[in-house]
């Protein structure tokens, strides 16, 4: 049984692997061969393969958190399902979802290949750049802060220039970050199940291992700075909290807490659970508020889902989480059926994500029967 | 009387041709001239509060437009923003220092080309900033034309000796280094 289902999972991983590739932008020169215009000839067959991989996806999930609680699965097998996945997704091609990543890689090579200022000189500036042809928002400065810009050199600069290699790299940059929080998880819950919870979340694995947002190295460092804080580090965790502040800035809204923790003198007295339980709602609400800036993109979940695995056993954060989880992952099927962001595209979009989070908040009212408790209070 | 009425309608007819023609002449030229290139407005002003940290605020941001791009925008901005304080200046009669934030402004425009060149050098395609140089060339210049002011003018400070400013001299100057940049 454990065997089928290892080696069906990998079969479904180098399925999504191929499906990824079918979104080659038709400008990226440097994968031709490997092109096709299949996704915008048949909008409708993408769109229902998509979905049906995201809900094989959750099936898998939600397999291996009920075994491993059945102890059919162990450890070590977590382990070997977290390996295998980041070793097949590695070599997805990175731009189906969202472009991100080529911005990345662009406002990289502004800083250490052009050696200009990347919050000054915008990447189309530089006229004639090969990369300008498949990049998305290459008219603007760039928006991440001054950290991720610093992390970006390593795996840029060891491109040697070529652009596949620096690629590669960025995903493995990002690959080691999520290898790190899952860690990091491990550590600070001793607790395989928040480790299934967050790094086998479809979600995360797909904008992380598939996509590459750079969302998970912010939280890395935020969870790393909690994490030294509980080990009464407090130099380090302020410089780490410090560089989570100025790779996204949406970190900034754990400051109440960290400062609290901080300046508490007896830390022993903390109760960390309930300190990530804040966390996870604090940062749910910067990504609540997130539309207020520009959209609710799916990724924007990964700020509150390593928090929300370490409060799992709070069941309403566990429900929303994975109610979200999902449903963000279906914001993508409305561009991918009608091909525009116009149209009946926006509204599909909210329904989208706000149908099963609604349907989830009613199983949670009904089941915890909270309505009841308020009533009879 | 016929004779005089047909003089009469003649000039009348002429006066309006020549109307018509000054008319056509003004604004066809004004806008063949105009460069569509947009100048800030005007900063704090010497003698202001915020005059000395703005100038520390300059110096510091110098490191921060680094690179040959960065560089020749920062270079330009500042050639801009101390074009619009001279232009601002010379409307109050404030003439010294008029003088000195132009020949600023002067200092500044003639690092952006070399900046330009250096980006060259390194393989950047510079054709889209040695358009926007260009543009502000052509709006400093009718910037400057506009600006009304004696030849010279003896600058009388309260205790210390007097200078001669050579204005139109140093309108002239501005104006020749910029044509060189169109």
């Amino acid at each position: 049984m454990k065997k089928l289902l290892f080696f069906s999972y990998v079969v479904f991983l180098f399925l999504f692997t191929f499906f990824s590739y079918l979104f080659i932008d038709p400008n990226l020169s440097y994968l031709k061969n490997l092109r096709s215009e299949f996704v915008f000839s048949h909008r409708l067959e993408i769109s229902i393969g998509y979905v049906f991989l995201i809900i094989i996806h959750f099936v898998f999930y939600l397999i291996f958190l009920k075994m491993f609680k059945e102890k059919r699965l162990g450890k070590k097998d977590i382990k070997a399902v977290v390996v295998i996945t980041c070793g097949v997704l590695l070599f997805s091609y990175p731009a189906m979802l969202s472009f991100d990543i080529f911005n990345y890689l662009l406002t990289a090579k502004v800083a250490f290949f052009y050696h200009e200022n990347p919050y000054i000189i915008m990447p189309i500036q530089f006229l004639g750049d090969p990369m300008l042809a498949f990049t998305h928002g290459a008219n603007k400065i760039a928006l991440y802060g001054p950290s991720w810009i610093t992390i970006t050199s390593a795996p840029y600069l060891l491109g040697l220039g070529n652009f596949i290699l620096t690629l590669l790299n960025f995903k493995l940059a990002i690959l080691a970050f999520y290898l790190g929080t899952t860690w990091l998880i491990h550590k600070m819950s001793k607790d395989y199940v928040s480790v299934i919870l967050f790094s086998l979340n479809p979600l995360v694995v797909i904008e992380t291992l598939l996509g590459g947002h750079n969302d998970i190295v912010m939280m890395f460092f935020a969870l790393l700075s909690f994490f030294l804080l509980s080990k009464k580090k407090a130099v380090a965790a302020s410089i780490f909290i410090l560089i989570s502040f100025l790779i996204k800035y949406s970190t900034f809204f754990l400051l109440p807490v960290f400062a609290y923790a901080l300046v508490k003198p007896n830390k022993k007295s903390i109760s960390w659970e309930k300190i990530y339980k804040v966390c996870a709602i604090l940062m749910f609400i910067a990504f609540i508020l997130s539309p207020f800036k520009e959209e609710m993109y799916p990724w924007y979940a990964i700020w509150f889902l390593p928090f929300a695995a370490l409060s799992y056993k709070n069941k309403i954060i566990l429900y929303i989480s994975l109610a979200f989880s999902f449903s963000l992952l279906l914001r993508y099927v409305p561009f991918m059926l009608l091909g525009t962001y116009f149209g009946p595209t926006p509204l599909i979009k909210i329904l989208a994500t706000g149908v099963p989070v609604a349907v989830v908040s009613m199983y949670i009212l009904i089941k915890e029967k909270l309505w009841l408790k308020k009533f009879f209070r | 009387m016929e004779m005089a009425k047909e003089k009469f309608a003649m000039k009348k007819r002429l006066g309006v041709t020549l109307c018509i023609l000054v008319l056509f002449l003004i604004f066809t030229s004004s806008a063949f001239a105009s460069s569509s290139y947009v100048l800030p407005y005007p900063s704090s002003m010497p003698g202001s509060f915020m005059y000395n940290p703005r100038l520390l605020l300059e110096k510091a941001l110098k490191f921060w437009y680094f690179g040959n791009f960065g560089q020749f925008t920062y270079n330009l901005k500042q050639s801009d923003k101390y074009l619009v304080e001279a232009k601002t200046l010379f409307e109050y009669n404030q003439y010294l220092l008029a003088y000195k934030a132009l020949q600023k402004s002067d200092s500044y425009f003639l690092k952006t080309l070399p900046n330009l060149k250096d980006a060259q050098k390194e393989g950047k395609n510079i054709s889209q900033n040695r358009k926007l140089l260009s543009s502000a060339a052509q709006k400093h210049i009718e910037i400057l034309q506009n600006i009304n002011l004696p030849d010279e003018f003896v600058w009388q400070p309260e205790k210390s000796a007097s200078s001669v400013l050579q204005l139109k001299s140093a309108i002239e100057t501005s104006i020749s280094i910029r044509k060189k940049y169109q």
